[in-house]
């Protein structure tokens, strides 16, 4: 298994910021001629991933670190690795897991973290008093030569 | 993807009768393009719209904080005893959708054509 792509961006915690690392991810994957649904999917959760470090994290530095990896498999087969981290206070995962609110409850966000594990293949959290990072993984199957990539 | 548009979410309504609409939607539904989503929603309730169909076909990207807003929207709307859709949604958005739960106090349709029908439109 080698790694083809690789690329790290450091992302100012501003509005819509989280669209510049989407579009980046995706054109990784597209190279590795990972299917669009799977893209769509991995780029959803990364919207996530980088909302929850601008709106939660309380980063003094107000910085998104931003590290995707994409690898070759078999068969066409591709995989892309995504590490999302801020330098911020951290968060209780079991608390955030636990989360599944309904229609008519008072608190309706705090969807980030089920959107994501549902959206990618793997998820891993590291969250301490010094930050946190999501280290998430998306398989992908080759696009079918008919399928239509939104470019 | 390479459809994401960062620029104002844009709506458009097509009244339909007195009591009915289509909402259709372009760009990404974030926190800025669900509140202009709730405010075109909340003028059509208080003009006496109680069927509202959302087509999605121009959204490509949603976030769960604009998601929040479109729960919202529904909340309002089955208060006033009225009913909201969605359809042409890309498959990711409707998976999340279905994560989030809106799928189980909205109809999803998968076109236009038989939202219409079936919301009497």
């Amino acid at each position: 298994m080698t790694a083809e792509r690789q690329m790290e961006l450091t992302l100012p915690m501003v509005p819509d910021i989280e669209i510049a690392a989407a579009r980046a991810a995706a054109n990784l994957a597209r190279e590795l001629g990972m299917a669009s649904e799977s893209i769509d999917e991995m780029a959803h959760a990364l919207i996530e991933a980088c909302i929850n470090a601008r709106e939660h994290s309380g980063s003094a530095d107000r910085r998104i670190y931003v590290r995707i990896v994409g690898t070759s498999l078999a068969e066409g087969n591709s995989r892309v690795d995504i590490w999302i981290s801020d330098h911020g206070k951290g968060f209780n995962v079991t608390e955030a897991r636990s989360r599944r609110q309904k229609l008519g409850a008072v608190h309706k966000r705090g969807w980030g973290l089920q959107i994501i594990e549902a959206h990618m293949d793997e998820v891993d959290i590291s969250t301490n008093a010094d930050g946190t990072t999501i280290h998430m993984v998306k398989y992908g199957r080759l696009e079918e030569p008919t399928g239509s990539v939104a470019r | 993807m390479g459809e994401i548009m960062t620029d104002e979410l844009r709506v458009a309504v097509d009244r339909r009768g007195t009591n009915g609409a289509v909402l259709y939607t372009k760009g990404y539904i974030n926190n800025v393009g669900g509140e202009e989503i709730a405010n075109r929603a909340y003028e059509l309730m208080d003009d006496g719209v109680r069927s509202l169909l959302l087509n999605l076909r121009e959204t490509k990207i949603v976030n769960s904080i604009g998601i929040s807003i479109l729960i919202e929207i529904i909340e309002k709307m089955i208060d006033k005893g009225g009913r909201i859709g969605f359809c042409c949604l890309t498959p990711v958005i409707h998976k999340t959708f279905q994560i989030m739960g809106l799928a189980n106090y909205a109809s999803i349709f998968t076109d236009e054509d038989g939202a219409i029908q079936e919301m009497a439109l």
